[in-house]
């Protein structure tokens, strides 16, 4: 005979504004199998706690029901009271009358009713709640890093350097991402290269490093702790090995005009490169697209001159397995291009501001390789169509951001700051010139941020306006910018030489096909999901998987790193128990009745199910049935709903339990 | 080629096209017939509100048009409208009218019976690029508008506000450009496509009209251009009626003709200029035409 424990919360107001808590738990103790029901007004409370537990020591109450919010908020909390007064906590189950009921209702009576329903059914579940074991399984303490940007080398140089060996991959052929290809940085204008260059050395020279560049994550199995990450590496057509890094093969490379990417298509590079020459590692990628000896079979001049022999045209992608433990994902963000609609989606382009037509309209990324030292102007700001020093420049804010009719909503967080920095390298560059930056708002929260931006306009001498810009056409030799100036009410004209859009940060392209292989789940924008926006900002909601930098939201480089330190320490975490504690919420076969159709095996998203031979004493089999790998198990239930001799029980979530529930109605 | 199938709509022409643009009623008529369109004007239709009415009363103006589109349900086939203010508004009401239910309560009260919005509304643009079709256009050309260079002038209301016409991309369509380019003209690529006319300030402040409207002469002369393509009545008097005007305050000369749509396209479709009411527009088009051997 079970001797249920019941503890209605007020949840301060929450609860007991609408419902009448004390009559619930007095209609409640009632119930047979129900020894003790109470409540209190924050059963979440230390106080709170206590009371169960010392009910469940004075009261000899076998099984626990906690009447107040959603089990999501916290379940944790009160199977870990009652684990602590020694009971199973799977023996603890919640009834939800906050969001379920006095939440949703107005009515008082009404809603009392209701919740005394819904405590009389979960009472009914607990008691054909069973025990569940904890189940433990080992750690492999390796960690995967996705994305060589600042977030990516922060996160594994903290992990190595805490001892554990780290997988660092890289799409592109060398590490740095985005911040090797800014001038300077907000708000200290110091290089980004200074900053950056060196810790790129650092991730190359790291024993517990072991880096994968020009490689992509292919496909990834298992689960926290125990995963199996398979790493295509593409074809270098260079062996890593023997390149010395010399660079003879780019000097003598003749096809020399393909536009460079980390330049923004502004310098050109040769066919075999590497992307910029602080490149880590320095060991160049022939583009086979663009390479003679690949599409005529003619040429292999690098080859001829390669002293150590390392240019190889044979070789093939390489896919390597590595198991890992845990995964940081960082692969950090794209801008907005608005030179043409993308097909199929919901953002809908700038065609008026004639961005990719006319030549001297370009990007923020672009104006800061035109500002850097290692650019393709040697850091002299030079309009893109004719080589000359533009005197009137003009700087749009909010290209694409904050703008629901163009399809994107959210703030990028990192405009404002960094237009102001563009008006000041201007300025230091161009002493004539003058800036003109169009606003809606300036958004400078963060450490001497706001200093910074009104330096842009007190002693760099930029002028502000607050204001949308309707439309940018080419007159002559000039960009017309109509705007308007909402301080004065006026509609304003510049006649510029440049302009610089400050387009929306967005996700890498394909950031959603790489969610899907790694099951984590994200936005409408393809930004990756926090587990919880305020308590739990690094996590997935898929176990031992962690987000770092802007792949989960716009970021600046302080944010950035310290998202991604606190990713690594999150994987220390978890690195420092050598067998990791699992929720026993799995399913389980009944071998006897299962028949072998494995229509549960279709339909398992995480790939737990298996098939399990049943074989007699001398070894004859008899039949093959299902079996579900506990370790793998998310316990979504979806075997169980789905087998059709009803061999599946998801532990926690039996159908007698649910029948149970049913009847108690 | 997709099979031929036989189109036909109602159709709303506004107070405009029985009056000041009855060449855009007469041309619109005559092109329909000739590519074998189905017309039935919508008996007993009423005044769409156009600018002045949902500056003074939304209920108002959304119930004008909403009788408008009650009428029209009594005929066969979606509704096509010609005006470009008259399109804004009977989109923006079925548009308000499918969103909003308080909103469809209120005007289903005011006009005493029940909106339906089977039919929908659409630009004499989307039948010809669209329901008909460019290459069925194409087809449908005697004589090819060769050599002439146009200036698509598309106006404020065609494609705005973002998700109400859906007629084309909002701030860079390309609608008017690809029906002229299946007739055979040329169009330049010039700036002040989508910038405002003044419209009916045209009448109240004469001066913020005459400046709007030179530059936007101003722009497609500089880009190359020798006519305008225009959708809407009030662009059309603006940049033709008043274009002489403009020219004087201006001290400037551009003798650009302002032709409607259905003008240009029933021009090579074969349609002649009595038929098109081409005797109606101020700017004379005969010199242009005669120079370009289209007439």
């Amino acid at each position: 005979m079970s001797r249920i424990g019941v503890f209605v919360c007020h949840c301060g107001e929450n609860i007991s504004r609408t419902v009448d808590v004390e009559r619930v738990a007095a209609e409640v103790g009632k119930l047979p199998g129900v020894a003790f029901s109470t409540d209190y007004k924050y059963m979440c409370s230390d106080p709170g706690q206590g009371l169960i537990k010392k009910a469940i020591r004075e009261q000899r109450i076998s099984h626990v029901v906690v009447a107040a919010c959603s089990p999501r908020m916290h379940e944790k909390t009160f199977r870990k009271a009652v684990e602590a007064a020694g009971l199973n906590p799977f023996l603890c189950e919640m009834a939800n009358i906050r969001e379920h009921c006095s939440w949703v209702h107005e009515d008082r009576e009404e809603a009392t009713v209701k919740a005394i329903e819904i405590v009389g059914m979960m009472v009914e579940r607990v008691k054909k709640n069973r025990v569940l074991p904890t189940i433990t399984v080992p750690v492999t303490k390796r960690s995967l890093v996705i994305g060589g940007g600042i977030a990516g080398i922060q996160a594994a140089l903290d992990i190595a350097d805490a001892g554990h060996e780290v997988v660092l991959v890289e799409r592109e052929p060398s590490i740095g991402g985005h911040m090797a290809q800014l001038s300077e940085t907000f708000p200290t204008l110091d290089c980004s290269q200074c900053i950056m260059t060196p810790k790129m050395v650092d991730v190359a020279n790291h024993p517990r490093i072991k880096l994968y560049t020009y490689s992509e994550v292919e496909h990834v199995e298992g689960f926290i702790g125990n995963f199996q990450v398979t790493v295509r590496k593409k074809a270098r057509s260079v062996n890593e090995d023997k390149c010395t890094g010399c660079g003879v093969c780019m000097e003598k490379c003749p096809i020399r005009k393909i536009p460079n990417k980390f330049d923004c298509n502004l310098g050109t590079r040769p066919a075999i490169y590497v992307p910029f020459p602080q490149a880590v590692p320095n060991t160049p990628v022939i583009d086979r697209e663009n390479c003679t000896k690949f599409k005529t079979g003619k040429c292999g001049l690098c080859q001829k001159v390669c002293g150590p022999g390392a240019i190889d045209y044979e070789q093939e992608d390489r896919l390597i397995v590595e198991p890992v433990g845990a995964i940081v994902v960082a692969t950090g963000f794209d801008l907005y291009s608005i030179t043409e609609k993308p097909k199929g989606s919901a953002i809908k382009g700038y065609g008026e501001f004639g961005h990719g037509k006319i030549p001297d309209v370009i990007d923020g990324l672009t104006f800061e390789r035109l500002a850097s030292a290692s650019g393709p102007t040697g850091g002299k700001i030079l309009r893109p169509s004719d080589g000359r020093e533009p005197k009137q420049i003009v700087f749009i804010q909010c290209v694409g951001s904050r703008a629901r009719e163009k399809g994107i909503s959210y703030c990028s967080k990192i405009c404002c700051m960094y237009t102001a920095k563009h008006t000041m390298l201007y300025h230091h560059k161009v002493h004539d010139g003058q800036a003109y930056v169009f606003f809606m708002d300036a958004r400078t929260p963060g450490k001497n941020y706001d200093e910074f931006w009104r330096r842009s306009i007190e002693e760099e001498e930029a002028v502000y306006i607050r204001g949308m810009v309707s439309r940018l056409y080419q007159k002559g030799n000039k960009i017309v910018v109509m705007g308007s100036d909402i301080a004065v009410g006026v509609q304003v004209e510049i006649e510029a030489d440049m302009v610089v859009l400050a387009t929306a940060v967005q996700p890498r392209i394909g950031a959603d096909s790489l969610a899907q292989k790694l099951g984590i789940s994200y936005d409408k924008y393809n930004f990756y999901s926090e587990a919880h926006a305020k308590l739990r900002p690094v996590e997935c909601a898929t176990a031992g998987i962690y987000l770092a930098g802007v792949c989960q939201g716009p970021k600046d480089i302080p944010d950035a790193v310290s998202q991604a330190s606190a990713a690594a320490a999150k994987v220390m975490t978890l690195f420092a128990k050598d067998q990791l504690e699992r929720e026993p919420i799995v399913a389980r076969v009944r071998e006897a009745s299962c028949v072998g159709c494995f229509a549960c095996k279709k339909v398992c998203a995480y790939g737990a199910v298996e098939e399990k031979e049943i074989r007699d004493r001398q070894g004859n089999l008899i039949k093959v049935v299902a079996y579900v790998n506990p370790g793998v198990c998310a316990g979504c239930g979806t075997c169980q709903a789905t087998c059709p001799s009803k061999s599946v029980e998801l532990d926690g979530y039996t159908d007698e339990q649910m029948v149970a529930m049913i009847e108690a109605l | 080629m997709t099979p031929k199938r036989i189109l036909k709509y109602s159709y709303y022409p506004g107070c405009s096209l029985h009056a000041s643009a009855s060449e855009y009623d007469q041309s619109t008529r005559e092109l329909f017939k000739v590519l074998n369109i189905g017309l039935t004007e919508v008996p007993d239709w009423i005044c769409c509100g156009a600018t002045p009415a949902h500056n003074v009363d939304e209920l108002l103006s959304l119930s004008l048009c909403a009788k408008n589109l009650e009428l029209a349900e009594k005929v066969d086939g979606d509704l096509a409208v010609a005006c470009a203010a008259c399109f804004s508004r009977l989109k923006f009401t079925q548009h308000t009218l499918e969103e909003n239910d308080v909103k469809r309560k209120q005007v289903e009260k005011a006009i005493n019976a029940p909106v339906k919005l089977d039919n929908r509304v659409k630009h004499l643009l989307e039948i010809l690029a669209r329901d008909l079709g460019l290459e069925r256009l194409a087809a449908a050309v005697k004589k090819p508008l060769k050599g002439l260079k146009v200036a698509c002038y598309y106006g404020c209301l065609l494609t705005r506000p973002p998700d109400v016409p859906n007629l084309d991309c909002v701030e860079a369509p390309t609608i008017m450009e690809d029906v002229l380019h299946a007739v055979g003209a040329e169009t330049v690529a010039w700036s002040h496509r989508m910038e405002c006319c003044g419209a009916n300030f045209t009448l109240s402040r004469p001066g913020v009209v005459i400046q709007l409207s030179n530059a936007i002469l101003e722009s497609a002369k500089a880009a190359g251009a020798d006519c305008f393509m225009v959708a809407c009545p009030l662009c059309h008097g603006n940049l033709d009626i008043r274009q002489k005007e403009i020219e004087g305050v201006y001290n400037t000369s551009y003798g650009m003709p302002v032709f409607y749509i259905t003008q240009l396209v029933g021009m090579a479709c074969g349609l002649s200029s009595e038929k098109l009411g081409l005797g109606a527009m101020i700017v004379n088009p005969m010199p242009l035409l005669k120079e370009k051997h289209l007439i």
